[in-house]
């Protein structure tokens, strides 16, 4: 039984209909790269997947666990759903420390000490153990998005959903990021990243994804996709990146 | 000039001053403690649109802000007994105190609510925290430090305002003044020295209020 479930997924805003019919299965310890153009619905499809955003009709499952359409009530989807985002979102009033102990200690209510040393340990994990006192505005863009990546981790989340996080970074400081997810990726975490990194995805990636007007239009696997595309708007898609 | 200055007129009330002054700062305080919880009620009711309690801050605010505080006072003080709804002077002050600077913080810390980036909340969110959780770790300290400012300003304002409390015979410092002076006869230097007691107070609140807000709120409370 696949880890994350998606049955003919449709998603409209408005008039405008963004999911139409989505269909995938992700397994454990997979990991996913969901490219294609702007607006073809990466984003919302990611975010229909911890519930940031609702959908129309089909079916989402985490862990064998049903998302509802419209439920309001996520906190159990959410507990087994991490996501880091293009703009870090890091709190601004918290410390690097304080921001990935805080949904620990008031969602998993842990103890002070215990929330301490996963903190610590998650920082260590982005390479970030000496900012634990620092506050987000004394970071760089790279090392904010790092503690935003600890942050999620340390909910210890079955997936972690990542949308396009390098792409508000400064070209010298993509490299960084890039070495923690690929250490994550080998560590065996289930990983579904919307990314413009195409060499990451070939590399990394163990299944790409490419999202053409609200549909699946083609996935496989990364390297065979990328050398043979099947369709011409993958092949133009690849084409333009490069 | 043949007016001879005679200060000590003045300060052989000196008790009437100290107790007139302690009655205005604990008006402030009591004021702006219990004025700032209905204002950040009324700010994320209004900012999240909480049902039905949006609309009803709506009324109130507007209300508030667009009517003179001593009729405000006057209303509570006159006007309710006729309702059966009987205050003695402090109560109607206290009470008077407390709608008034409701209302106007409760649009000041709206400002700072709706100023927080809807992908902080989207973060919070995605970290399985509940709205409750997420008002009172992630929105509400950083609005409170942006506003801060504006907090402090009108806390000194309402605290000045208090000076109207006198009008229904609720002994602060201006009605000790208008005490003194009726009986010394000396309304110049009662005057200046209520003037400037009232400026220290109001200089000190300021600074007191800012230093708090540095502790309590963090670095960015400026
Ligand atoms: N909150 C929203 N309200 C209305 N329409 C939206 C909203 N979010 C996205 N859309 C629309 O949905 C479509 C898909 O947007 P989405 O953000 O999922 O695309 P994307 O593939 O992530 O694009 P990008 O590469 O630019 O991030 C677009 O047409 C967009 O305008
Ligand atoms: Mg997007």
């Amino acid at each position: 039984m696949a880890l994350v479930h998606i049955d003919a997924l449709h998603k409209h805003f408005g008039s405008n209909h963004v999911l139409k019919g989505i269909d995938l299965d992700i397994e454990e310890g997979q990991v996913i790269a969901l490219i294609g153009r702007s607006g073809s619905g990466k984003s919302t499809l990611l975010r229909t997947i911890n519930g940031l955003e609702s959908f129309d009709e089909g079916r989402i499952e985490v862990d064998g666990e049903r998302i509802h359409p419209h439920e309001t009530d996520l906190r159990a989807l959410r507990q087994k759903v991490g996501m880091v985002f293009q703009q870090f979102n890091l709190f601004p009033h918290l410390s690097a420390g304080q921001n990935v102990m805080l949904a620990t200690r008031i969602v998993k209510k842990m103890p002070e000490q215990d929330a301490v040393d996963l903190a610590k340990a998650m920082l260590l994990k982005v390479g970030l153990q000496d900012k634990f006192d620092a506050y987000p505005d004394q970071l760089s863009g790279g090392q904010q998005q790092r503690v935003a990546i600890a942050r999620a981790l340390a909910m210890q989340p079955r997936v972690l959903l990542c949308d396009e996080i390098t792409s508000a970074l400064d070209p010298e400081l993509v490299n960084e990021v890039l070495a923690v997810v690929r250490n994550l990726a080998a560590e065996g975490i289930t990983l579904i990243m919307v990314t413009h990194e195409m060499r990451f995805a070939r590399e990394v990636g163990d299944k790409l994804v490419f999202m053409y007007q609200g549909r699946i239009h083609e996935s496989g696997d990364p390297q065979t996709l990328f050398a043979n595309p099947q369709t011409p708007e993958l092949a133009s898609f690849i084409g333009s990146i490069n | 000039m043949s007016y001879q200055f005679d200060f000590v007129a003045v300060f052989d009330y000196s008790s009437v001053l100290l107790a007139g002054t302690a009655h205005t700062l604990l008006l402030t305080t009591v004021g702006a403690v219990a004025g700032l919880g209905i204002g950040i009620l009324g700010a994320v009711s209004r900012a999240w649109q909480i049902k039905p309690f949006d609309r009803i801050f709506a009324v109130y605010v507007e209300l508030i802000r667009n009517t003179p505080f001593l009729i405000q006072l006057f209303f509570i003080y006159f006007g309710l007994p006729s309702l059966g709804f009987r205050l003695d002077e402090w109560q109607a002050a206290i009470l008077a105190v407390i709608i008034n600077l409701g209302a106007y913080t409760t649009e000041i810390v709206r400002a700072g609510i709706e100023a927080t980036p809807r992908g902080q909340i989207e973060a919070a969110e995605s970290l399985a925290m509940t709205r409750p959780q997420i008002f009172r770790h992630v929105v509400l300290p950083p609005a409170l430090a942006k506003v801060w400012p504006a907090i402090c300003s009108q806390m000194v304002i309402v605290m000045l305002g208090t000076s109207v409390c006198s009008q229904i015979a609720a002994e602060e410092l201006t009605f000790a003044a208008n005490f003194i002076q009726s009986r010394n006869f000396r309304a110049f230097e009662t005057y200046f020295i209520v003037t400037v007691i009232y400026f220290v107070l109001a200089v000190a609140v300021r600074q007191l209020l800012t230093q708090a807000g540095l502790r309590l709120l963090g670095r960015r409370a400026r």
